[in-house]
């Protein structure tokens, strides 16, 4: 059942939305027990607290950095293992606001530290296509839950890298990162706050549509929300691509791109030119730079988002010991609560804007993230929507991944990072399956231009049928 | 000698410079006013308080200073309990202004001390060391309440070449800064002074964190004091940071820095690049009011003031030279009013312990009075008591005096009643003119038996000797 018509049936009394819910938390133990998608799942479920508004009914997943009032968020690491934020984010406001029903939290990496979703404590999600495989991240709880709910349901992510897009092409779903603004960021538990976006995933671009539609608007807690009138991104849904010209850059197709991957998206390509789209090669000329340019902006900001997660306010509480500095306390508290990866990009990203080293690193790529936008808009001044594939790889095997070394893995976010980094919306649509397994093809837009991949992915959607299908149940 | 000063100045805005909660932090409940933004919750993001802008364009405008126009905040990375999230939202490569002087009076001569840079930052937590100073406590306690105020940090270079030049440009700073309207001298700790001395042939030592004047000026003499001392004995002055143990009047150290601290500064990704428009910039120019260095020539010329008098009426204070001027208004006797305030009001004040804002004189009592005196119906051998004492209650001059029974007849009242006792007594004014001094005393006692003594003899012997001269 599509949200829109389980809305309405809902609003019309058909279903009895107690009995529904019930039913619904036991589902969700059950699939936390086979998956485990969730940190936490909401058993305490309120119905008569629900607005009677847009959303009446509908159950929500929220990713765990994003901050529920009275709700455990842990942001996936063990250093929040005990928050239970005292305000709700904008997002979830809205969503309570629309009368949604927030299910749980949602399985990631810690604080977004991660491409597969194992870098967490808490149980690490398994891909419902291969359960000895990853469901991407770091939105991997997202992407997972979307895929086995068999019930109606759509979940908040957020991406700073790709972590909407990645687990999106790993889980056969629909993922919308939105551009950098559009939905505020307030009581999100930063990763890369200049970099960090909250989007949506879904079955389905329309369902995907829908949810933006409520969660996206300006927010003056959000100095960097954009001042923009609410739009309705369901208005954008047409079957249409008649004459819409399509970017293919010749980069996100190169040696790293596994081929299988890549003659599937062509596939794909040539069928929306079927469809009256027209489409042309093209270059981001800037592609070989951006992992380290990203990855150099985005650690100096998380070095220092996590410094507060010392175990004084925030951070596990540990018995002080007598004669124990201020300094020995805070390192004995971080060294504890932060997994490998967390402290291997507090280290670099505090490397990088020290004295001597700051302007060579963190000066330098903060200019070239210029260059990178620039690359975009000159392409997006010539094409309305570029396309690629969304992930390099096809969803990998746990044990593949035990032999990745940082680097190689940080080179998986070659093909999602650009976008991230210019801060233009992007969505990843299943693209059609390769041994089996999904994958997921991107559609990039130009600044606050939504409405146009939206389009394009709507209609890829209309004349396919890969996001109806299914794993085979083992 | 070469000193160089960082000032923290604590803005008097109504709300903290990143979220909405009060500044009136000194009379709350501990950790009472605070907020997710300025506790730093995981989640919260900070949002700038336009009238912190606007207060600091003000005060860069005051020093002048080249007001920039787009300004960024920056996160400055240090690990200490005082700060909530670990890092301070302050700026760093593109500050709000920059290149700036204020002039000062050194030795008889004009002095200007150059200003590098002005910035805004948010205040960290107060620490309060329970059981002793900051190396011997037993605990510390924490109040959230100080946690993101506005701060507007003023550094100069260094052009100071003593501990005096210190104190006369920080009196004068905070003088200029009142009067600005944007911030409150009053209010402890709302002035914090870092200052870099070095003398010939040492290394250059920060004492931190000290805040009043001659404290000050005590701790600096001390230093350099010390400094020589070291160097003479042939060691070397390290380079450190000191901090001023003012019970004792000495510094000490608190850690010595071989490298520069590391604070690993990167753009504050939360907020945006804040642009300052010339119609900004001259929108505020037109809300400064007029400065103390103006102020003091126009008492001159307006008033006929010396240039003493003039600095000490601007000097005290805004609240001391609006009431002079108000004064004024009241009273054309402008030497009197000056008079009167510098020599006995302040008096007044100081042994109060408190200013003229929060004294209970009205302005209006206050002419009354000396108007009062002007007409001889104080007398003066009353004045001083009775300032001290309406300085106190706040009373109407007259009533003061009909309650103390000290209400004096008026000169012109008194010129009728001496008129009317030398008709009835001819006698005595003959024996008076012919030199008999005693008549004089007698026709006086009959004047006061007249008034019942509510007049002051002295003048009522030239009234009547003017009289009869006649």
């Amino acid at each position: 059942m599509q949200v829109k018509e389980y809305l309405s049936n809902v609003r019309d009394g058909q279903i009895n939305l107690e009995e529904f819910l019930a039913e619904l938390i036991e589902k969700t133990q059950k699939m936390q027990e086979k998956y485990s998608p969730f940190v936490t799942i909401n058993e305490k479920i309120d119905i008569k607290s629900l607005k009677k508004g847009n959303l009446y009914g509908l159950p929500i997943s929220v990713k765990d950095n994003i901050c529920t009032k009275g709700l455990r968020t842990t942001a996936g690491s063990k250093i929040l293992q005990k928050y239970v934020p005292p305000f709700d984010s904008y997002v979830t406001k809205r969503v309570k606001e629309g009368g949604g029903v927030i299910i749980g939290k949602t399985s990631m990496d810690q604080f977004g530290h991660g491409v597969f979703n194992i870098n967490t404590p808490f149980g690490v999600p398994k891909n419902p296509w291969d359960i000895e495989r990853s469901c991407g991240g770091s939105s991997g709880g997202a992407g997972c839950l979307v895929n086995i709910a068999d019930f109606p349901h759509v979940a908040i992510a957020e991406s700073t890298g790709g972590s909407i897009s990645c687990p999106a092409a790993f889980t056969n779903t629909v993922g919308i990162t939105p551009t950098y603004g559009r939905v505020s960021r307030w009581g999100l538990i930063s990763y890369a706050n200049s970099l960090d976006k909250i989007g949506t995933m879904s079955k389905s671009v329309e369902d995907a549509s829908l949810l933006l539609s409520v969660i996206a608007g300006h927010d003056p807690m959000d100095s960097t929300s954009i001042e923009l009138e609410r739009e309705d991104y369901t208005s954008y849904l047409k079957n249409d691509v008649k004459g819409m010209k399509i970017g293919v850059p010749k980069e996100y197709f190169g040696e790293g791109v596994d081929k299988k991957i890549k003659n599937r998206i062509w596939e794909n390509i040539k069928l929306l030119e079927d469809l009256g789209a027209e489409y042309e090669e093209c270059s981001l000329p800037h592609t070989d730079v951006v992992v380290p340019t990203y990855y150099i902006i985005a650690m100096s900001e998380t070095s220092t988002n996590l410094a507060k997660l010392c175990g004084l306010r925030y951070g596990l509480e540990k018995e002080i010991k007598i004669g124990e500095s201020f300094n020995d306390y805070f390192s004995r508290v971080r060294k504890e609560g932060f997994g490998d990866e967390s402290k291997r990009r507090i280290i670099m990203g505090t490397y990088v804007r020290m004295t001597g080293y700051r302007d060579q690193f963190y000066l330098k790529a903060m200019k070239v993230r210029r260059l990178v936008i620039q690359d975009f808009k000159k392409a997006f001044k010539k094409y309305n929507v570029l396309v690629s594939p969304t992930m390099p790889i096809l969803p990998p095997k746990f044990s593949e991944i035990e032999n990745l070394n940082p680097i190689q893995t940080y080179m998986l976010d070659i093909l999602t990072i650009p976008p991230n980094l210019a801060g233009v919306p992007m969505i990843s649509v299943p693209g059609g399956f390769s041994d089996d397994l999904p994958v997921g093809m991107h559609i990039i837009a130009d600044h606050l231009q939504e409405k146009k991949m939206i389009q394009v992915a709507h209609t890829f959607e209309q004349n396919t049928d890969y996001h109806k299908k299914q794993p085979v149940k083992k | 000698m070469k000193i160089g000063l960082e000032i923290h100045v604590q803005l008097n805005t109504k709300s903290k410079l990143f979220c909405s909660c009060s500044t009136d932090y000194r009379d709350s409940k501990p950790n009472s006013t605070t907020c997710p933004i300025c506790l730093g919750f995981p989640g919260s993001k900070p949002k700038v308080n336009k009238k912190a802008l606007d207060y600091g364009i003000s005060i860069a405008h005051a020093l002048n200073c080249e007001v920039l126009s787009e300004m960024f905040f920056s996160r400055k990375s240090y690990l200490y309990p005082d700060m909530s999230k670990n890092f301070q939202i302050t700026q760093f490569e593109i500050p709000l202004a920059r290149k700036g002087y204020l002039t000062i009076n050194s030795n008889g001569k004009e002095k200007r001390i150059n200003i590098t840079r002005i910035h805004l930052e948010e205040d960290p937590a107060k620490l309060v060391h329970v059981g002793g100073d900051i190396t011997t406590a037993d605990y510390v306690l924490i109040d959230y309440n100080r946690s993101g105020i506005p701060l507007c940090e003023i550094v100069t270079e260094p052009d100071f070449s003593d501990p005096k030049e210190v104190r006369e440009f920080l009196v004068k700073l905070s003088t200029l800064l009142e009067y600005l309207g944007v911030y409150d001298s009053s209010l402890e700790g709302s002035m914090r002074v870092d200052v870099n001395l070095s003398i010939e042939g040492g290394k250059r030592v920060e004492i931190k964190n000290m805040s009043g004047f001659a404290k000050i000026e005590k701790a600096l003499n001390y230093e350099v004091v010390r400094q020589k001392s070291v160097l003479r004995k042939g060691e070397k002055v390290v380079r450190e940071t000191r901090g001023f143990d003012e019970a004792q009047g000495t510094t000490k150290t608190l850690r010595t820095k071989e490298l520069e601290e590391d604070y690993g500064y990167i753009f504050e990704p939360d907020l945006t690049k804040i642009e300052i428009s010339k119609e900004w910039k001259q929108g505020i120019k037109t809300t400064i009011p007029e400065l103390p260095d103006h102020l003091v020539k126009r008492y001159q010329e307006k008033y006929d003031l010396s240039d003493y008098q003039a600095k000490v009426i601007v000097y005290t204070g805004k609240d001391f030279s609006r009431f002079f001027e108000e004064c004024c208004k009241l009273l054309d006797k402008h030497q009197m009013v000056a008079k009167w305030m510098i020599t006995h009001l302040l008096k007044c004040l100081n042994y109060q312990g408190i200013r003229i804002k929060n004294s209970k004189l009205s302005v209006e009592n206050f002419a009354k009075f000396l108007e009062m005196m002007n007409k001889g119906e104080i007398p003066k051998r009353l004045g001083k008591e009775m300032i001290k004492e309406i300085t106190m209650t706040g009373e109407d001059p007259e009533e003061y005096l009909s309650k103390k029974g000290l209400k004096m007849v008026s000169k012109q009242e008194l010129k009728k009643i001496v008129d009317k006792i030398l008709q009835k007594n001819k006698d005595a004014v003959k024996d008076y003119k012919s030199g008999e001094e005693k008549a004089l005393d007698f026709l006086i006692g009959e004047v006061l038996k007249e008034i019942k003594s509510a007049g002051d003899p002295k003048q009522i012997r030239e009234i009547i000797q003017a009289s009869v001269a006649q």
